[in-house]
């Protein structure tokens, strides 16, 4: 009996599977719609989730394997002995005392100056210490001669240095000559940036230079000394690290601690770790958006392919089909769609992890960067594609166990004319035409098809404003910071603070038009509990260059008395205009005072704080002092002054705004296009999905009433237009729910971004608005091309003849 | 009234002659409709189905025609030549000059839009459009139509314009669809088993209308049924069989639609 009852279930099975391949195949584009959708549900998790773990990975492996540092301390000047002392306090498990300076390179065949960071490095064994160098090219230091230099790779690149090439730089008022034998990348420069101010790495300007330890030493002058200490610490000391970075402070104060960071305020970790994390929240946020929408309209899609299969379901039940049979054919539709969605979204996965691979590699330097696909990521992934699939035939199912066979045998009853809501405004109503009315009737009728649609046409709109806000943002930040808050043309970065004598030198440099000093104070602020190390900007009376804004965008003037601090600043101090802070510069007898706060300004970037100039150096009882000229420049002459600036050794850095303006615009420009694109597409795939899903359903529905329109004298593009209206309405819907929508994502996500190093501005925009209006607008027009073509290709002779 | 109405309807009745819709053919032709041995062979490769095999067929205007036949005799095909939905494998379909079998998709519309009227055996009005809606999907298409409103006085459906088709009976159904085809003002009102749905007392009312049209107004209607009874309400009837025509009777004294029984 069991025997038997077991193969007659088999049969059964093979004769429903023959219909579930057969009614797979006869939905196959409605099908398509959705098991796109869940694709890049998946791909995004997968995708994204595959590139974080192989960053991260690359990341560990190289920070262990060349001991990336767990703290930097940057003084004046001290002496090796006492970086030796830090050696023995308790969570120090190593320090490597360095001496990094910046110069001035003159490279030929570029007019302007570059920046070049020495870092002195032992001559053997470079890649055992802390930061370890990883060398590329070359063979890396001699024994014979002293004048070596081994250059960051992405600077050597740039500048198409070769081993064996040479380069120049003037140190203590001498032109040397160094020949390079190498070029190498370091756990340290990974993302080669300058400081936190800079966003983007800029080769062409900036790179890193490695010289022999004792030859550094004996040419800048620290001999026995050092002006940085890098260390690391004994396992399981990190949550401790700003405790001891304290007592570090403390000290080493006779010798001036100019910063003191831990990992996690290095930039170029924090640049990676910022992406691996955000990595994690897209990884988070799309696929449930994707997945949720996917789940929706699948869910639309189920009931209404049982309620079109109803008298088939009543007649396997009425014949003696068990419940649990004909649920489980349903079910096997979610699925094979679960699978088809999974099978997809892996490939779609491996490929946008492949794509933003090919996107690091220009930014991240790792001496081994993988691709790699993680088979439980995949595994997850398909996992979720089955889960979300199965619970989009949930409502579906429902349906079909709720079929007693008797009634279920019974046609449908006939569709029910009635007036909608809408109706009772006679004198609009009676204006807007039959086609209308279907399109209006139809969408009230079927308020969950559409809700569906609506919903994800609002999701998408949402997705793709905020992706184009986002990218305003940026740009709107740039121009902030670079444009209406500084007005240089070029900043001179001195090595030592220079009395304002500096100025009348600087305004005699070709090309000068005019010139400002400012003054550049390390100090710890702080207010009751709440402490930070930043350098305030001493500007001075009055100050053309630098011009701070107000939270309403006004031009600010430094007062004589009083810090101006920067929003994000005050919020950490916990402090506003009237609140005394105690300041205590980093040099010299670190004697605290007491110093107002006379406003505060907006910044974007930073932790920003003003003063004015002679305020700032009476303060620190000095005499009014420089450590920075900015300059306004005659736009033709810029060379001539780039060519000065090249034999002035106290200049340790130059900054031309533009070109650093123009390198962030590019580089960002690259990285957000490519996530752009992608975000924009997937979004698209969820409007353009849902909308053609919906229409196909009202397609596949209306068949009759199509065919007699055509048999009537309509054209397909007329008939077409009573779905363009109706998508048209969704569209309208969508749009005017997603973009406030879409406001509000970007103001949750400026949230969570808001950092010390970088906040975004959000701004509504009406071009944006309309931008998305217009890119929504396209996917929606691509989907009404289907609906037109799927109209076209209608075999209306035979849907004349379907009974109602 | 009536006699505004049959002044109404004539307007869309007259010959097209040199309104002829194409190029002029050289040859004259004044029949409104004429088959020239037509046929149409369905399927391709190893099974070919012949619906239609060598028909010739004249249609005068404001004659009342009755095709008659069993299921798969060719009378569907039949109605979709003259209807333009379809064209012949070989062949002509002329209207008055104009050959339907070389027509493209886009005159076939035209000639559908502007000739013909059509009412189907279920009825085929759009359940979410009411009554007088479902009429206006037909004005819409041309230039000088009924109102809607006086189509449906002229089917007796006046009182019934907001109603969707879900509300009304099967035969208040057919009427709209009768007011929707005549709206148009077509030289030909093509009725496919108009009364195929209905029992006889709702059979009876849509032939009267079919035949008033006809009669007062001067419509040619082609009626095509299986059902024998009705064939003597037209004034020629036809049956086909296997693709051919096998039988025409001219009715010099149609019978009246209340007279019709089966």
């Amino acid at each position: 009996m069991g025997r038997w009852s077991h193969g007659r279930g088999c049969r059964r099975m093979s004769v429903l599977d023959h219909k579930l391949w057969r009614d797979l195949r006869g939905n196959a584009a409605i099908l398509f719609t959705v098991v796109a959708i869940i694709a890049v549900g998946v791909g995004s998790f997968t995708g994204l989730l595959s590139i974080q773990r192989i960053l991260r990975n690359s990341q560990a492996n190289y920070y262990r394997q060349y001991r990336f540092a767990d703290f930097w301390i940057d003084v004046k000047k001290m002496p090796l002995a006492a970086a030796e002392r830090l050696e023995r306090m308790p969570g120090v498990a190593a320090i490597e005392p360095r001496v990094v300076f910046d110069v001035i390179l003159d490279m030929p065949r570029h007019d302007e100056p570059v920046t070049g960071r020495l870092i002195s490095v032992p001559t053997r064994g470079f890649d055992r210490v802390i930061n370890g160098m990883h060398l590329m090219r070359g063979s890396g230091f001699s024994d014979t001669r002293d004048e070596e230099v081994i250059v960051g790779e992405s600077f050597a690149k740039a500048h198409g240095l070769e081993p064996g090439d040479r380069i120049e730089m003037i140190l203590n008022r001498r032109k040397e000559s160094f020949v390079i034998v190498g070029t190498a990348i370091s756990p340290e420069y990974i993302y080669v940036v300058q400081g936190y101010g800079s966003l983007a790495p800029d080769p062409e300007h900036f790179g890193i230079l490695y010289v022999k330890e004792g030859y550094a030493r004996e040419i800048l002058g620290f001999k026995d000394a050092a002006n940085q200490v890098v260390g690391q610490l004994v396992p399981d000391y990190e949550q401790d690290v700003d405790v001891l970075l304290e007592q570090i402070d403390r000290q080493l104060a006779p010798y001036g601690v100019l910063s003191a960071i831990s990992r996690r305020l290095q930039p170029s970790n924090r640049f990676i770790s910022d992406e691996i994390h955000s990595l994690g929240i897209t990884a988070l946020i799309m696929p449930s958006i994707f997945l949720f929408v996917a789940v929706m309209v699948l869910n639309v899609l189920m009931s209404r392919f049982a309620q079109s299969q109803r008298s088939i379901i009543g007649t396997l039940k009425a014949i003696g089909y068990s419940n649990w049979q004909v649920v489980e054919h349903y079910l096997s539709f979610g699925l094979l769609i679960g699978l088809a969605g999974g099978v997809l979204g892996i490939g779609l996965g491996l490929s946008i992890a492949w794509g933003l691979m090919q996107l690091y590699r220009g930014f991240f330097q790792f001496p081994t960067f993988q691709y790699e696909a993680y088979p439980d990521l995949l595994l997850i992934g398909m996992a979720l594609s089955l889960v979300f699939a199965v619970a989009g035939t949930a409502k579906g199912v429902r349906r079909v166990l709720q079929l007693h066979p008797a009634e279920a045998m019974r046609p449908k009853p006939p569709e029910r004319g009635g007036a909608i809501v809408l109706e009772r405004v006679q004198p609009i109503w009676k204006r807007l035409g039959f086609r209308t009315h279907i399109a209006l009737r139809s969408l009230f009728r079927n308020y969950g098809r559409s809700l569906t649609a609506i919903i994800s046409g609002m999701l998408a709109t949402a997705i793709i404003f905020a992706a184009l806000t986002m990218r305003h943002s940026m740009w709107v930040l740039l121009d902030y910071q670079f444009e209406k808050i500084a007005h240089s043309d070029v900043d001179l970065a001195l090595r030592d603070s220079r009395s304002v004598d500096a100025l009348y030198e600087a305004q005699r440099l070709p090309g000068v038009q005019y010139a400002e000093g400012v003054f550049g104070l390390t100090a710890d602020l702080r207010h009751g509990r709440a402490s930070r190390r930043v350098t305030i900007t001493g500007l001075p009376d009055p100050h053309r260059l630098t011009t701070p804004l107000d939270d309403r965008g006004r031009p600010i003037d430094v007062p004589p008395v009083g810090l101006v601090l920067s929003d994000k600043l005050a919020e950490q101090l916990k402090a506003g205009a009237g609140d005394t802070l105690e300041l205590t510069p980093v040099l010299g007898e670190r004697q605290g005072r007491r110093v107002p706060v006379a406003s505060v300004v907006r910044e974007y970037m930073g932790l920003g704080a003003y003063a004015d100039l002679r305020y700032l150096t009476r303060l620190v009882d000095e005499p009014p002092a420089v450590s920075s000229i900015l300059l306004a420049v005659e736009p033709t002459r810029v060379n001539a002054l780039y060519r000065a600036v090249k034999q002035l050794p106290e200049v340790s850095g130059v900054n031309v705004r533009a070109q650093t303006k123009v390198n962030i615009e590019q580089t960002i420009l690259r990285t957000m296009l490519f996530s752009l694109t992608l975000i924009i597409l997937f979004a698209g795939v969820i409007g353009f999905g849902s909308i053609l899903n919906a229409s196909l359903i009202e397609i596949a529905d209306r068949t009759r009433d199509i065919a007699t329109f055509r048999v009537l004298g309509y054209r397909a593009l007329q008939v077409a237009s009573i779905f363009f209206r109706e998508n048209g309405i969704i569209f309208g819907a969508g749009l005017l729910l997603g973009i406030p929508f879409g406001y509000l994502m970007v103001r949750v996500i400026a949230v969570a971004y808001n950092t010390e190093m970088f906040r975004m501005p959000v701004i509504f925009s009406l071009k944006i608005t309309l931008l998305t209006a217009g890119v929504a607008a396209l996917f929606v027009g691509i989907a009404q091309w289907f609906v037109l073509r799927q109209i076209g290709r209608m075999d209306w002779l035979e849907g004349i003849k379907v009974k109602e | 009234m009536a006699m505004k109405f049959v002044a109404a309807l004539r307007r869309g009745t007259r010959p097209s002659g040199n309104q002829s819709m194409h190029a002029p053919v050289v040859r004259s032709r004044t029949s409104l409709l004429r088959l020239e041995d037509v046929s149409r062979v369905f399927g391709m490769g190893e099974v070919e189905v012949r619906a239609l095999a060598d028909v010739n067929l004249t249609v005068e205007s404001r004659e009342f025609l009755v095709v008659l036949g069993p299921s798969g005799s060719g009378k569907s095909t039949l109605l979709n030549l003259i209807g333009g939905m379809d064209r012949p494998t070989t062949g002509h379909v002329w209207h008055y000059d104009d050959d339907l079998a070389v027509m493209s998709d886009e005159q076939l519309t035209d000639y559908r839009r502007l000739k013909v009227g059509f009412i189907f055996q279920f009825y085929n009005l759009v359940p979410t459009l009411t009554a007088y809606e479902n009429v206006q999907v037909a004005t819409e298409l041309v230039s000088d139509p009924l109102p809607p409103w006086e189509a449906l006085q002229m089917v007796g459906m006046a009182d019934r314009v907001e109603h969707f088709p879900s509300q009304l009976s099967g035969g208040e159904q057919q009427r709209v669809a009768i007011a929707r085809a005549l709206a148009k003002r077509p030289e030909i009102i093509l009725a496919d088993e108009p009364t195929g749905a209905l029992d006889l007392q709702m059979a009876r009312h849509v032939l009267s209308i079919l035949q008033d049209l006809n009669r007062e107004h001067g419509m040619t209607v082609i009626l095509i049924t299986h059902n024998a009874g009705i064939a003597k309400v037209g004034t020629r009837d036809i049956r086909l069989a296997s693709g051919r025509i096998t039988e025409v009777r001219v009715n010099e004294r149609p019978i009246l639609a209340s007279e019709v029984t089966w």
